[in-house]
C-alpha cells in the first residue's frame, strides 16, 4: 500500500489540491461574471431575438387568428367559403376598431404586393356591409382584387406563425403558391445585384488597402523613430477624426466643383466643360472608403515589419540575392500575418460599410447594407432585414472559416 | 419604513427637481431654412408668450422614427411636420391624436370657424393644415452648360440633349413620378388617373431615359437644403426641389438661380400630434398657436410657403411686402407663392390618397429601379 500524501490539516493531497484549483477558478469566473453577463444581455440575447424575427411571424398570426384557423380546412383549390370570409370581415372590422388594420395591410403587403391599398379601401367601406351573408361578393364590390383566389392564398400563407421566406427574398426569388420556388421577375430583382456590388467594394477596398499600406507601413519601420512617429500621426490623425466629417471632407474634395477639379482645370489638364466625375459613381466610393479604412492596414502591417529584423536581407543580399530576389524569398513571407490580419480586418468592415458609399457614391453606392438600414428605417419590414442580415453575418463568418482553413487563424497577428 | 422605501424616496427625491423643469415641446420638422421659418415665425412668439419652452428637431421624413419610438415605448416627439400620406397612414394606425376640427382649432380672425378658414378639407382626421408648397425645378443661370439657352419648361428637364448635364432629384418616388408622366405627355390634371393603368411603369421608363443618357444621369438628394447646394457647387445642371428652399437660395443667399413653375407640384404640408408624446396637453396648445392666422402668416414671413388659412393670407396682404430678411430686406411675397397665378399655369396637385394606398408597391418599385440605374 503506497503512502498517501497529507496536508498538516490530515486531508489528502489531491484532494486539497483539487479544492484549491476549483475555488481559483470560481473566483476566476466570478471576477469575470459581470463582464460576461453584461456582454451575454445587452449583446448576444438582442442579436439572436433580432435575428428570430427573420422567421417569426407571430404578431401577424394573433391578429388574424381565427381566420388562420379556419383557413386551415380550406384547400385552396377553389374560393373561399362563407366561414372564411365572415370570419375574416369580423376580424377584420375588430381591427378597424382598435386601429391595428394598417398594421395587418403592412404585413400582408410583404406576402402580397397589393394588399395596403386592399386592405385599406375595404376597411374605410367595413361600414356599408350587409352582415346576413354573402361576403365574398361584397369583398369583390368593394374591390375586385378580392375575386383573385391568389389573395386569399396569400393570406393564408401570411397568417402562419413561422416562415423561412425571407431569405429567399434576400437572393431574389419567391415560392409561388404551388410551392414551388422561382426566381421573381426581372424589374424588380435588387437583392443580388446588390450582393455582388458588395463584395466587389469590399474585395477592391481590401486590395487597394493593401497595395498603399505596403510601402508606408515599410517605410514608417524602417524610418528613424522621429520621423517615423510624425507619419505615424499622419497615419492616425483621420482615424480619430468622426466618420461623418471625413466623408463629406471627401466631397468637398471630389464634387465637380471641388478642390480636385479646380486644380486640374487650373494646370489646364481638364478642360472646364468636361469636369471629371468622381463623386456619385463607383471612384467616389473607393476613393472615400480606401482612405478611411488604410488605418486598419498600416497597423497590423507596421507592426509586423518591424518585428522583420534588417539583417535577414542584408544575409540575403550578401549571399548573392538580388534585392528583387530577398524581398519576394525573405521580407515578403515574413510579412504574410500582418497582410492577413490586415485584409480580414478591411475586408470585414467594408462588407458592411453603408454610410460612406450612400454619401459618396450616390444610386451607384447602394450596397446590402443599405437595404437593410432600408427595411430596417423605411419599409419597416424587420423579417427582411433581419434575414438580409443574417445572410451577412453568416458570410462573414465564412470568410473567418476560409481564413483559419488557409492560413491558419494561429498566423494572425495585430502587434 | 423599510431600506428599502427609504431608499426609493431618496432616489425620487434627487430625481425630482430635473423633472420639474419648465413645461416644453418638442416639435419635428424638415430642418434648414424651413424650420427657421417656423422657429421665427411662431415658435419664438409662443415661446416669449406662453414660457414653454419650444424645441426644434430636424428629420427627413417618413414615419419610421416615430412608429420605432412608440415600439419602444419612449416617446420624445410632440408635435411632427408631415407629408399628408403619413397623416393617412399614421391616423390609420393610431399613431396620432384625432382632432375635433371646429373644437380643438380657433376660428380665424375673419371671423371664419377653422373648418372652413382652412383651404381645403383635411386629408384625415388627424392633420391641420400647416403650409401649401410646391414641388418645381431650379437650374444655376451661370452654369457654362447651358450657353446662353435656358429651360422653361418640365420638358426640358428631361431633355439632356439640348440642355447635357447631370439632374437632381428626390430620393424617394414621390415627385419624381409625377414629372416624369407630365414630361411624357400626359395632361398634369390627370396625371394620377394614368398611374393607376401602368403608369409608374411609363414613368420609370421616361427616367431610365434621363438618368442613363450619355449626356444625363441623375443624382439624388433627401434633404430640402440640398438642390441648391447642388446647383451652386454645379454638381447638378438642373434640381428638383421645394419652392421654398430655391427661394431662400435665391433671396438671402444671392445664389443665380432660377426657378421653373411649369409642371410643378402643388402639396399640403401638415401638422400631427402625436398619441402619448411627453407633453401632449402643452402641444396642443401650441399647435393652436401655430395653425392659428397669425401664427401661420408669420412663417410667411421668412419663406415662401403659402400659409394654409384664408384669413392668413388677409394678414400678409393686408401688410405687403410682408417678407422680410437681413440680407434681402423687405420684400412683396406674394407673387412668390406656389398658389400665385403666374406660378400655376399648368400644375399637378398632390394626390396623397393614391400614395398612402400603394405606398409598398410604389416603394419597392423605385428601390428596384433606382438599384438598377
Amino acid at each position: 500500500m503506497t503512502a498517501e500524501i497529507r496536508t498538516s490539516d490530515g486531508e489528502l493531497l489531491s484532494i486539497k489540491l483539487k479544492k484549491v484549483e476549483r475555488r481559483r477558478r470560481t473566483t476566476a469566473f466570478l471576477l469575470a461574471a459581470p463582464l460576461l453577463f453584461f456582454i451575454v444581455f445587452t449583446y448576444v440575447i438582442p442579436i439572436f431575438q433580432m435575428l428570430g424575427r427573420s422567421i417569426d411571424n407571430v404578431q401577424m398570426n394573433e391578429f388574424l387568428s381565427e381566420t388562420h384557423e379556419v383557413m386551415q380546412t380550406w384547400d385552396g383549390s377553389e374560393m373561399p367559403g362563407e366561414d372564411v370570409t365572415s370570419t375574416f370581415y369580423y376580424e377584420l372590422k375588430t381591427a378597424v376598431e382598435n386601429k391595428y388594420h394598417g398594421k395587418i395591410a403592412t404585413r400582408l403587403n410583404y406576402e402580397k404586393g397589393g394588399f395596403t391599398s386592399l386592405i385599406k379601401k375595404t376597411s374605410r367601406k367595413l361600414e356599408n356591409f350587409d352582415e346576413n351573408g354573402n361576403f365574398l361578393e361584397q369583398f369583390i364590390d368593394v374591390h375586385k382584387k378580392w375575386g383573385d383566389i391568389e389573395y386569399w392564398l396569400a393570406m393564408k400563407r401570411g397568417t402562419d406563425a413561422y416562415h423561412f421566406r425571407k431569405y429567399l427574398t434576400t437572393f431574389d426569388f419567391e415560392q409561388k403558391f404551388d410551392g414551388s420556388i422561382e426566381r421573381i421577375e426581372e424589374k424588380k430583382r435588387i437583392n443580388v445585384t446588390l450582393w455582388l456590388r458588395t463584395i466587389f467594394v469590399a474585395v477592391g477596398v481590401t486590395f487597394c488597402c493593401f497595395i498603399l499600406a505596403y510601402p508606408i507601413s515599410h517605410l514608417l519601420s524602417v524610418l528613424p523613430t522621429r520621423y517615423s512617429n510624425l507619419l505615424m500621426i499622419c497615419v492616425l490623425l483621420p482615424f480619430w477624426t468622426s466618420l461623418l466629417v471625413r466623408t463629406s471632407s471627401w466631397m468637398v474634395l471630389l464634387q465637380k466643383q471641388g478642390v480636385l477639379n479646380d486644380t486640374l482645370v487650373s494646370l489646364g489638364i481638364v478642360a472646364d466643360e468636361s469636369r471629371l466625375e468622381l463623386m456619385y459613381n463607383m471612384t467616389g466610393t473607393f476613393i472615400a472608403m480606401t482612405q478611411i479604412l488604410l488605418p486598419f492596414m498600416v497597423l497590423p502591417l507596421y507592426s509586423v515589419m518591424k518585428t522583420i529584423s534588417p539583417s535577414l536581407m542584408r544575409a540575403a543580399t550578401s549571399m548573392g540575392a538580388t534585392p528583387f530576389h530577398a524581398f519576394r524569398k525573405i521580407y515578403f513571407p515574413l510579412t504574410y500575418p500582418g497582410i492577413s490580419a490586415g485584409s480580414i480586418l478591411v475586408f470585414v468592415l467594408a462588407i458592411g460599410y453603408y454610410i460612406t458609399p450612400a454619401l459618396v457614391g450616390g444610386a451607384k453606392g447602394i450596397l446590402i447594407s443599405n437595404r437593410i438600414a432600408y427595411h430596417m428605417q423605411q419599409s419597416l419590414d424587420w423579417s427582411l432585414a433581419t434575414a438580409m442580415a443574417t445572410v451577412l453575418l453568416i458570410a462573414v463568418l465564412v470568410v473567418y472559416w476560409l481564413y483559419n482553413k488557409i492560413v491558419g487563424i494561429d498566423n494572425m497577428r495585430l502587434g | 419604513m423599510s431600506r428599502l422605501t427609504k431608499l426609493i424616496s431618496l432616489a425620487a427625491l434627487l430625481v425630482a427637481p430635473s423633472m420639474a423643469t419648465a413645461a416644453e415641446v418638442n416639435v419635428v420638422s424638415w430642418g434648414g431654412a424651413y424650420t427657421e421659418s417656423q422657429k421665427l415665425g411662431y415658435g419664438d412668439p409662443y415661446q416669449e408668450m406662453s414660457g414653454v419652452q419650444v424645441n426644434w428637431i430636424d428629420y427627413s421624413g417618413g414615419l419610421s422614427e416615430i412608429k420605432a419610438q412608440v415600439e419602444s415605448g419612449a416617446i420624445t416627439w410632440d408635435i411632427i411636420d408631415v407629408y399628408a400620406r403619413d397623416t393617412i397612414i399614421g391616423c390609420d394606425e393610431g399613431l396620432f391624436v384625432e382632432f375635433d376640427f371646429d373644437n380643438d382649432f380657433p376660428a380665424g380672425v375673419n371671423g371664419m370657424k377653422a373648418s372652413d378658414d382652412f383651404f381645403a378639407p383635411m386629408p384625415s382626421k388627424c392633420a391641420v393644415g400647416n403650409i401649401l408648397y410646391s414641388w418645381n425645378y431650379a437650374y444655376n443661370t451661370d452654369n457654362v452648360n447651358f450657353a446662353g439657352r435656358y429651360p422653361d419648361s418640365m420638358n426640358d428637364f428631361f431633355d439632356p440633349d439640348t440642355f447635357p448635364g447631370v439632374r437632381s432629384l428626390y430620393s424617394s418616388a414621390m415627385s419624381n413620378l409625377e414629372f416624369a408622366l407630365v414630361a411624357d405627355g400626359v395632361p398634369a390634371s390627370d396625371v394620377y388617373d394614368y398611374m393607376e393603368d401602368n403608369g409608374i411603369d411609363r414613368a420609370l421608363d421616361k427616367l431610365s431615359e434621363l438618368c442613363t443618357h450619355p449626356k444625363g444621369g441623375c443624382i439624388f438628394w433627401s434633404a430640402g437644403a440640398q438642390p441648391p447646394e447642388q446647383l451652386v457647387s454645379g454638381e447638378a445642371l438642373m434640381a428638383t426641389g421645394w419652392n421654398g428652399r430655391h427661394f431662400n437660395a435665391i433671396v438671402n443667399e444671392g445664389s443665380p438661380m432660377k426657378m421653373v413653375w411649369d409642371g410643378q407640384i402643388l402639396d399640403y404640408e401638415y401638422f400631427v400630434l402625436v398619441k402619448g408624446g411627453p407633453n401632449q396637453d402643452e402641444a396642443m396648445k401650441a399647435l393652436q398657436y401655430f395653425t392659428s392666422s397669425e401664427g401661420l402668416a408669420g412663417s410667411a414671413k421668412h419663406i415662401a410657403y403659402a400659409p394654409f388659412r384664408i384669413s392668413s393670407l388677409d394678414v400678409i396682404m393686408a401688410d405687403e411686402p410682408w417678407f422680410y430678411s437681413e440680407q434681402a430686406g423687405a420684400v412683396e411675397i406674394m407673387p412668390h407663392m406656389p398658389t400665385a397665378p403666374a406660378n400655376t399655369e399648368n400644375y399637378v396637385l398632390m394626390n396623397p390618397e393614391w400614395y398612402a394606398d400603394n405606398n409598398t408597391e410604389i416603394n419597392d418599385a423605385w428601390e428596384a429601379w433606382k438599384a438598377n440605374l
